[in-house]
């Protein structure tokens, strides 16, 4: 086995057959990662595909240093994505990452769809996709638990969706071993719509170390820094949670569906509240030392006839991740400050496998648009939603995995969708036609998540750009240059693909250092212009698919609320958006409507 | 330098293989979880507490006993020593069998068991005291 990565699997579900390219140009070229698989997105997907067609491809790829350096334990998933109808991209932890590299492949292209209920098997380089109807309408944890394999030799997998993905709900996610996600974007519909339920991948292969007195020490020195300083700390003890109090002191949690920066009951869902009430265990992915997994417990009690007793004997204990984002859109966002009540939530979003992110952002609009009687009465019947109240929200939320009926089904489709039926535009805090982070930390965050090609808050940090640019006076055009040059960058790093979290440690000059240890040799300008190549094609993807970013609409709530710049101007908005096209442009990359090149790319005539 | 190595506390692992990938790196120049003398194991789910498992250096090593070609042979400060070309051509590999913690494998590659050589490595790389490691006196 090479110390680099070589091999693309190719599984058909249609013909249940596989192959294996040797493509080690690809690897050397694009890294691995978002590089590698935006490369096999442009050669795999034909334009204007339905996501939910059998020849939508999805596209699974590791990095160089995955197995080999700490934090480098992500996997990118590319495909397209039902939610916005173009670039799907969702990054996931887990062991995902080491199984797939020690079966000895870079990247997975599963295209077809099964005429049953399946599974993909990947042995090594065995691959085989078998019947699986036993495992339909079970949970992730349930599946999990049955492919799982006794045999403890190198490193496994089990990826598999829930309900939502079987129905079709357009934000379910793919979970990986219990507690990681492909969540954002649908990929599990994608995958409910390839009758896809599950893929294990075993993997016992090797990573030969090419210089390795050189490599032991770097690797010491790495780890060093990820567990002995100060550069991961927060990840490890309060763990991203710790962020609900600093923005609400800073006065941007988004609450009450994006209203208000501020929620009085911040004290009650914090990360200090999670950690003295709810924590049961830390858990790490293979090869981070750093364990931001943060397991909080929830306690159901059995029967009343089973209780005689110590109370907590007679108790089912359930492990539940929990981290900012969940947090924030099924706490504040909805009003919800009791911490143990966002935590039910969050575990209602995993066993049936859904965003919660888009989860709450839909609830949240719903509740709002009930209350300006947006919403037929006889549609939302006996659960109406309303501020605070968890209990009715899971039932919602059991609903629309189900696609129970009509008004569920739409509910299924994303905020945008919903409003677009039901009106209430001005407030579906979308952004994209994907649901923002919780940041309401001004004009970086908002323009960052729509000008981000994936419409993440991780696509470019503006929300951190934010922050800074308060502190020292940042221009708008200055921020707007930063938020362009951070996703370029960015997309070097998930091009190897690290963690984000580990961002820091990995800079130009420890990253150009780890790729000659394995005998690639980049400078830093060659990884900036990989990175900028790299956003361009995904980007040129996005207008191929119908992005127009000039006529993207950002909804009003996002000029109402209260920011750490005061309200944002809608007019400052559009300029600064107009700034990142020009800059976009002096780059090559055609984003216009006007442009020639553009309109050509968007006649249905010029796609075969 | 050579260590005395205890498994305390498993309860503790978070599974970040720091462990395991240190033992192949020092073992073998490579990274290869099959290829290690340091054990992290998934029961059924990742919901469930991981296992470490190591050699636990006994005083009378089931594997040693059983070995019919007295490659393995018992240590007096306990553990045992490997002679690889003892136990080249034996396809029996009792051995593996024998240990009752599960803590010796096959090395695929070169068909002989994985011996643990008390670098202390997996101690040093973990980063949530699983481990009790000393240095030994010789």
């Amino acid at each position: 086995m090479s110390s680099r990565l070589r091999q693309v699997l190719h599984i058909n579900l249609s013909e249940k057959e596989s192959r294996i390219d040797e493509r080690p140009e690809l690897f050397d070229t694009y890294l691995g990662g978002a590089g590698v698989a935006s490369k096999l997105l442009e050669e795999e997907c034909a334009p204007r595909v339905d996501p939910f067609s059998p020849e939508a491809p999805v596209i699974f790829a590791v990095g160089p240093f995955t197995g080999l350096l700490p934090s480098m334990v992500k996997t990118v998933a590319m495909f397209k994505s039902p939610l916005t109808g173009n670039l799907g991209e969702s990054h996931c932890g887990g062991h995902f990452a080491t199984a797939l590299r020690f079966a000895g492949f870079g990247a997975v292209v599963v295209k077809g769809a099964a005429d049953i209920p399946s599974v993909v098997l990947i042995e090594d380089t065995d691959v085989r996709v078998e019947a699986a109807a036993s495992l339909w309408g079970l949970s992730p944890l349930q599946v999990e638990k049955s492919l799982r394999s006794p045999s403890q030799e190198g490193m496994e997998s089990v990826a598999s969706i829930g309900i939502a993905g079987e129905n079709g709900v357009y934000y379910s996610g793919l979970i990986t071993d219990r507690y990681h996600h492909f969540g954002r974007l649908g990929l599990g519909a994608v995958i409910g719509a390839k009758k896809l339920k599950a893929m294990k991948i075993h993997g016992t292969g090797e990573i030969p170390l090419e210089r390795p007195t050189e490599f032991k020490d770097f690797y010491e020195e790495i780890h060093r820094r990820v567990v002995q300083t100060e550069e991961m700390r927060k990840y490890h003890d309060l763990g991203t949670p710790i962020n609900v109090m600093m923005l609400n002191e800073l006065g941007a949690l988004p609450t009450k569906n994006f209203s208000q920066p501020k929620f009085e009951r911040a004290e009650e869902i914090s990360g200090e509240r999670f950690l003295e009430t709810l924590l049961e265990r830390k858990i790490s992915c293979p090869g981070c030392p750093v364990a931001c997994i943060h397991l909080g417990g929830l306690r159901t009690s059995f029967s009343p006839q089973h209780e005689l007793g110590r109370k907590e004997a007679f108790e089912e204990l359930d492990l539940v991740p929990y981290n900012y984002e969940p947090v924030f859109a099924l706490g504040s966002n909805l009003e919800i400050g009791d911490a143990q009540s966002v935590l039910r939530l969050i575990g209602k979003c995993e066993r049936v496998g859904m965003d919660a992110i888009m989860t709450g952002s839909v609830l949240a609009w719903l509740t709002e648009a009930v209350e300006k009687g947006l919403i037929p009465r006889q549609e939302i019947g006996d659960l109406e939603p309303r501020w605070g109240d968890a209990a009715t929200y899971s039932k919602i939320i059991e609903n629309i995995a189900l696609a129970k009926n009509q008004f569920y089904k739409r509910l299924a489709l994303g905020t945008s969708a919903a409003a677009e039926k039901y009106g209430g535009k001005d407030f579906a805090v979308s952004i994209g036609k994907n649901s923002p982070a919780g940041y309401a930390t001004g004009y970086g965050f908002v323009v960052g998540t729509l000008v981000g090609a994936r419409h993440s808050h991780l696509s470019n940090m503006g929300y951190s750009i934010d922050q800074k640019a308060v502190k020292s006076n940042l221009s708008f055009e200055q921020i707007v240059e930063k938020i362009a040059d951070e996703e370029d960058w960015l997309y070097v790093y998930y091009s190897l693909i690290g963690c984000y979290f580990a961002r820091g440690v990995y800079d130009e000059e420890t990253i150009a250092k780890a790729l000659d240890l394995i005998g690639l040799t980049k400078t830093g300008k060659d990884l900036r212009d990989l990175g900028n190549e790299i956003f361009q094609r995904l980007y040129r993807f996005k207008v191929r698919e119908g992005f127009n970013l000039a006529r993207e609409e950002i909804p009003k709530r996002m000029s109402e609320i209260e920011t750490p710049y005061g309200k944002l101007d809608p007019n400052r908005l559009r300029e600064m958006v107009q700034h990142y096209i020009r800059i976009r442009q002096r780059q090559g990359l055609p984003l216009r409507r006007d442009d020639e090149a553009l309109a050509e790319l968007l006649s249905p005539t010029a796609e075969r | 330098m050579r260590f005395h190595i205890e498994v305390e506390h498993p309860e503790r692992c978070i599974g970040c293989y720091s462990c395991l990938y240190a033992c192949s790196r020092h073992l073998y120049n490579t990274v290869d979880p099959t290829r290690v003398a340091v054990f992290v194991r998934v029961n059924k789910s990742l919901e469930n507490p991981f296992n470490v498992i190591a050699c636990r250096f006994c005083a009378q090593p089931e594997c040693a006993l059983v070995c019919p070609q007295g490659a393995l042979e018992a240590l007096p400060e306990g553990g045992v020593t490997l002679t690889p070309s003892k136990c080249a051509g034996c396809k029996n590999f009792d051995c593996i069998e024998a240990c009752q913690l599960g803590a010796l494998v096959l090395d695929r590659r070169t068909r002989v068991p994985v011996i643990c050589d008390r670098c202390g490595d997996c101690a040093k790389f973990c980063p949530h005291d699983v481990f009790r490691y000393e240095e030994m006196k010789t």
